[in-house]
Formats: C-alpha cells, structure tokens, sequence
C-alpha cells in the first residue's frame, strides 16, 4: 500500500511541476483520449481536449499511471464508439520486444502458475508443466538487449518508410514507447483515410508476407519436350522494394556465409563457399542460378526466404491495422517503468539511449526492499543484480523497480 | 503537370460515359426526365435498356452507336438500373460498364489513360526512369485504394515494384485498376436514396429488366447453411482455435473474434458460442455475452460481423497453415461450404 502511494505521490509530483514537457498531439482536439487512474485504478476513455492547457491540468488533477489518445481523428472524439464520426487515422506501427525472438531468450521474465503456484523464468509456458494450468502472473523486465533487438526492427522499418514508402523524414515520428519498444507514427494527410484493408497491406508489406517468388511451386518450370534452357533469367531480381532488400540481403549472405550458416538455410551442398564470386556475379547479378555447379534455383530460394525473415520488421500487425487504436501519449509516464515515452528524431535511433533519455525522474533518493531484480543501467549507472536486500536509490530506479513489482517502498 | 492538357472529344465521352465532362453535355443537351417518353427519344432509351439488358445477359453493355445516342443513353441507363431498385441488377451493370471502359482503354495512348486517370484524381506520373519497362508511376495510396479487394497474389503491394511512394505498372495494370475506380463510381451513382417519380415507360421497363434478372438468378441459388453445426467441415485454423477455446487456452484479440463470427456465421446460437467461452480464466460472463451479441448484429450498430478471410489471418499470425483445400479457397467460410457440399452423400453424423 504504501508503495502505491509513493507512485502516485511521484507521478503526481511529476505531472505537477514537469507538465510543460508534455507536448500538444497533433489535432488534439479531434482524438479520444484515455487514461488509467491510479487512485480510482479504472480506466476512463472517450474523453477530450480542446486544448493541451486543459489536459495538463486533467494530468495534475487525476495523477493517471497511463495516458492514451487514438490515431483517429474523430468528428465527436468523446461520443460512444459508434457514433464518435470517423475522420481518419495516422498510420502506426508498434514494436515491442515481446513479439520479437530475442538473443536474451527473455530470461529475466518471470511467471507464475495461477493455480498451483509453480514459477519459472524466461518465455511463458502455452501450459503449468506441474499442474497444466493456463493462467500465469508475469513480471517482465525492460532489459538492453530486448531493446536493442526491437531498435533493430524499428530501423528496418524505418527504412521502408522513407525508401519504399517515400515519406519524408519529418512525416516518419520515432518514439521509445517507456517499457520495452518503439512506436513509429506517420501523420502524412494521404495517410489518413487509408481503410483497414489497405494497412494490412502495408503490414504484409513491412513483414514480407506474401512474396510471390518464394512460393513453392518452382517459378522455372522445365517446359515439356524441352531442354531446360541453362541460366536462364527467371531469377533476376530487380533494384525496386522488396527485389532490392532481397538482393542486398542475398549479397551479404553471400559473401559472410559459413557452413553452419548454410545448413540453417537447410543447403547441404557447400559448393557456394568455393566459388562467392561467381555466385554473386553470375546468379546473383545476372539471374543465371543454374550456371554454378553445385548451385540451383533451390539455393537461390532457401537463401531468400531466410534473408526475406532478416530483412522484414517484426511489428505487432494488430496495432496497424486498427483503426481505432489508442496509443501512449508522447511525453507521459509509462505506469509499468515511471519511464517516459519519448520522441526523437528518426536519424538518431541508432544512437538513442532509453536508459538515458527517457528517464523522467531525476532528483532524489528512495529506499526500497527489493526481492529479485537483474542488473539494469539508468542514467549512466549500473545497478544490481538485486536479491532479498534493502538499498537507498536513485530516485529513477527506485520507481522503476516498484513499478515493475520488483520491490517495495522501506521507508520514507 | 508537364505535359498538355488533354480535352475530351465527344467520341470519348461515347466510350467513357461516366466522365464527369458527361455532365457538362448532358447540361448543354438539357433534356429532362418527362421528355423521355418523346416518339425523338426512344433511340436513346432504346440503347438504354440494351445497356443493363446485356450487363444482365452477358456482362456486357452491347455495340456502340452514335454519340448524339452513346452518349445521353448512360445516364438514363443508371436511370434505369435504379428504377429496378435491385442491387444484383445494379451491381452487375455497374461491373459491365467498367469492364467495357477497361477493354477499350487498353488501346488508348499513355496519354490519354493519364487523363482519365485524372478525371479521378489519381496521383499518377508517367515513368522517366529508364531502368524501368513500366510506364506508369501510381502514388501506393491510390494503389492501394484499388487494390485491396482484389485476390490475385500479384496484387499485393509486397509483389510490386515499389520506390519513393510511387508503384510502377504497365498499360494493362494501370487500365485494370481504372476498372475498379470507374465501378465504384457507378456504384456510387446508383446508390440514389430519393427516387423520381420515373415515366411509365421507365417503370414497365425496370419490370421487364427484373423479370429477366430473376429468372438469371433463379439460377444461381442463394445457399445459406443448414441449421445443424458440422465440426467435421471446419477449416484447420478454425479447429485449433475451437480447440484452444475448449481447453481454456488463451486467445489472441483476432482469434476470439474469428472464431466467434465465424461460428455465429455458420449459424451457431449466440448462447452455444458463449458457452465455449466459459472455460477461459478471464471469463466474463457479462461482457462475453455482450460481445458475442455484438458481433452477432444483436446489439449496437445491427450489423452482423463476417469472419476475417484468409489474408488477414494470415496478417495476424491466426492461420495455422493449410490442407489442399485451403489453397483453393480466400474464405474460411467457404471452405466451410465446400467442405459441407462435398460430404452430402455421407451419412450425416453429429
Ligand atoms: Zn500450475
Ligand atoms: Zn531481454
């Protein structure tokens, strides 16, 4: 209990006196916004602003753990759904480290069986190992490389919305979500009224589903009665969307590949690794997969699918597609970190620093009674690993590891 | 835009009826809608009612001929149409007059798809850039807005030429997606809410095009599905979310929604499908049952909620892969009803 004080005490003090750092959305006046309240812990939605004077004093008055607006533009942004006047919505993307397989295998989560009690670590179970049970308490934890593998997403993407999607880099806005992602969000007016078909087009687009030619019947079909013609083009690829990424992607492959690499891709014939360079200029360059003993369509295909999965963003495709998303506010407190969610501009996403930039809380002490924590980096320190102790902290971390369940407040 | 204006002669208008610059002719032509039962105006309505005769017939709108009749012989053909107040009728000669427009327009000069193209606002450039063999550059926008409903995998926006916005296409492409800009605008025509009062012989002929409609349908039964749920005839990806339903398993948004309209779609009573329900940890016996409802058009907006086709679930990771029938199918509701037909010589089991 005391614990939940403290979080709306420093959540309320930071909407108190940091609330200028919450920039107004574009159009505001147009969203529905939505917002958790701590002392009541409800949500509330279906509320509206006209201006970011009033929201800023709503976020004073009600100390929220978690602020929303939608991506839509609503005629009627506080109506009931159905008659709220649809206008539009900015095109968005969401790409959290749960939907990506990371190098970490998500060992700093934790779960616990519902039913019988049983906990692990790492990636939930579908079901309880002991009792079979389908319901777990999971406690997740924001860690670097789970982050940086959802950056390497973020850039991926980013990429295809300048170069394929021709958005220029002011329509693309970049944000670290506060916990363990990015959001990216393109506010272009053509964008807007694009329906919900049309973004699922462009999340198969960003996910390379549907590629016609790694489908599996073969493409170059020896034709009846004929021999096959040797190296012919078929498999060409060409410098436009995903041809391009392909072809790069095949390239580097090409040139770096080990033989472990190769059985990954399923080949069991190492004749590529002898002869890269006429690999890369005659099938690569000039389509001709058959003109490389040892080398076939088939290798062309393997290779291409496995770099298609390298090439491709791995987004939450339901956010996308929704066309009445809400989303975290840029400029408020993540209630699962105390962490900011956090703009910047899309050429710094290599070298933005989370644990940095988005810190929101940045005077004070705060002593806590941990009971399990990884070792975390915050604001240039590095902290833990934490178990069974007692330890005056920054005031950052402290709010970070009582709002990810990790400890409780000692005292005052 | 570069390149010079091109203007629309009258024998454009004959092909393109639906041209916005048909207004401006049929304004100078000024003829009213009691004038049509005038002995001078029955070439007109003539080829009129041959127009939706053939789209009923053949999918076609029959042989041109001259544009003083061309021409004023389409609006009275939605006229027409509308008079049915039909929609197979009306969509069937919406599809055949932009079926007509695509034939014709692939014979056209790049220039001249560019003007119709501009006639619907397209942001559409012809390609400069050599390295291409397409000559046209479409905004992914307008690609898209045309695109979406079509099945065939080359439609996909990942299978296309795509750089800087623009999607590269050839003639034909760009003709065929004028196609579907050109049905919707006759669709959109032909929605009219408030009806004139039409002329008798627009009245008897609206009757003798139904006649006709009916007996084409008559045809083509309008299947339902029969009361009795068949599990046996799920397709793979609705089995294993059933399963997982059964199990108490958790489901993800898309999954829930899928399997609730899917099964509130082969007719299952909302209070079974709330009963598969039940099993779930989060369980909420009030707001299952009110979504269910929902989705079942027995609640807010009435409308009954289809069941994803199979792109989007693959979209959304539902589709767990596919038998062979799987790949002839867009729908899992239609492997649901192929499924069904193909057992109706077994002996029904439950
Ligand atoms: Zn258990
Ligand atoms: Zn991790």
């Amino acid at each position: 209990m005391a614990s939940r004080e403290f979080i709306y005490e420093k959540f309320a003090d930071y909407y108190s006196n940091s609330s200028l750092n919450v920039p107004p959305p574009t159009l505001m006046a147009q969203r529905e916004f939505g917002f958790f309240l701590l002392k009541e812990r409800a949500m509330v939605r279906h509320k509206s602003f006209m201006g970011i004077k009033d929201l800023r004093r709503f976020l004073s008055d009600t100390v929220p753990s978690d602020v929303y607006h939608s991506c839509a533009y609503y005629e009627n942004p506080s109506f009931e759904m159905d008659k709220k006047g649809w206008l539009g919505a900015d095109l968005v993307f969401d790409i959290d480290a749960d939907h990506i397989p990371t190098s970490c295998n998500k060992i700093h989560d934790e779960w616990t069986c519902g039913k019988c009690g049983f906990a692990g670590k790492g990636i939930t179970p579908e079901t309880c190992p002991v009792c079979g049970g389908v319901k777990f308490d999971t406690k997740t934890w924001p860690c670097e490389l789970c982050l940086n593998s959802a950056k390497e997403e973020t850039v991926k993407l980013v990429d295809m919305l300048e170069k394929d999607f021709g958005f220029a880099s002011k329509e693309i806005r970049v944000f670290f979500s506060g916990h363990r992602g990015y959001h990216v969000q393109v506010e272009a007016e053509a964008v807007r009224t694009l329906d919900a078909m049309a973004r699922k087009e462009v999340v198969d687009y960003v996910s390379g589903l549907g590629l016609a030619l790694l489908e599996e019947q073969a493409p170059e079909k020896p034709v009846a009665g004929k021999r096959r013609r040797r190296g012919s083009s078929v498999f060409s690829l060409h410098d436009f969307g995903w041809n391009k990424r392909l072809k790069a992607g095949m390239q580097k492959f090409i040139l770096n590949a080990t033989r472990d690499d190769l059985r990954t891709v399923g080949l069991r014939s190492y004749a590529l690794l002898q002869n890269r360079e006429a690999v890369l200029s005659r099938c690569l360059e000039e389509g001709r997969w058959n003109s490389v003993k040892g080398v076939s369509v088939e290798t062309w295909r393997r290779i291409a699918r496995h770099v298609k999965e390298l090439e491709s963003a791995k987004i939450d495709t339901v956010v996308t597609t929704d066309l009445h998303r809400l989303i975290r506010m840029n400029g408020t407190l993540h209630g699962k970190t105390g962490l900011l969610k956090k703009e910047f501009p899309a050429e710094r996403l290599t070298s933005f620093d989370p644990f940095v930039e988005a810190v929101a809380f940045k005077g004070g002490t705060a002593k806590v009674s941990i009971s399990d924590a990884p070792e975390f980096r915050l604001s240039g320190k590095v902290f833990g690993p934490y178990k069974n102790e007692v330890v005056e902290l920054p005031m950052a971390a402290a709010v970070l590891l009582v709002c990810k369940g990790r400890a409780e407040v000692a005292e005052k | 835009m570069q390149m010079e204006t091109v203007i629309f002669t009258e024998n454009d208008l004959a092909k393109y009826p639906f041209l916005k610059d048909t207004a401006e002719y049929m304004k100078k032509l000024g003829l009213k809608i009691e004038e049509l039962e005038n002995p001078e105006m029955a070439p007109i309505l003539d080829r009129a009612q041959e127009r939706v005769k053939e789209a009923i017939l053949s999918l076609g709108v029959g042989k041109k001929r001259e544009n003083h009749v061309e021409i004023p012989s389409f609006p009275v053909a939605i006229m027409l149409a509308i008079a049915t107040k039909n929609s197979f009728i009306k969509k069937r000669y919406a599809l055949a007059e932009a079926k007509q427009a695509f034939s014709d327009m692939q014979f056209e000069n790049n220039e001249r798809i560019m003007a119709i193209a501009a006639d619907f606002d397209w942001n559409i450039a012809l390609n400069r850039d050599l390295t291409v063999p397409l000559e046209f550059a479409l905004s992914f926008i307008d690609y898209l807005r045309n695109t979406t409903h079509l099945r065939d995998k080359n439609w996909k926006l990942v299978n296309r030429l795509l750089a800087n916005g623009k999607v590269y296409l050839n003639k034909h492409d760009v003709a065929r997606l004028l196609q579907e800009e050109v049905q919707h605008r006759i669709e959109k025509k032909l929605e009219a809410k408030e009806l004139p009062n039409f002329p008798e012989k627009i009245t008897v002929m609206a009757e003798h095009l139904l006649e006709l409609a009916r007996e084409k349908i008559g045809k083509q039964e309008m299947e339902g599905f029969p009361k009795v749920v068949s599990q046996s005839a799920f397709p793979p990806c609705i089995v294993a979310l059933y399963e997982a339903a059964s199990k108490g398993r958790h489901l993800s948004h898309v999954g829930r929604f899928t399997l609730t309209a899917f099964l509130v779609n082969i007719g299952m009573p909302p209070e079974k499908v709330t009963e598969l329900f039940k099993s779930f940890s989060d369980y909420n016996e009030r707001l299952t049952r009110y979504q269910i409802e929902h989705i079942a058009g027995e609640r807010g907006s009435r409308t009954q909620y289809t069941s994803p086709q199979c792109s989007t679930l693959q979209t959304h990771a539902v589709c767990t892969g596919s038998d062979a029938l799987c790949r002839r199918v867009h729908h899992p509701l239609t492997y649901y009803r192929i499924k069904l037909r193909q057992r109706t010589n077994e002996s029904p089991k439950k």
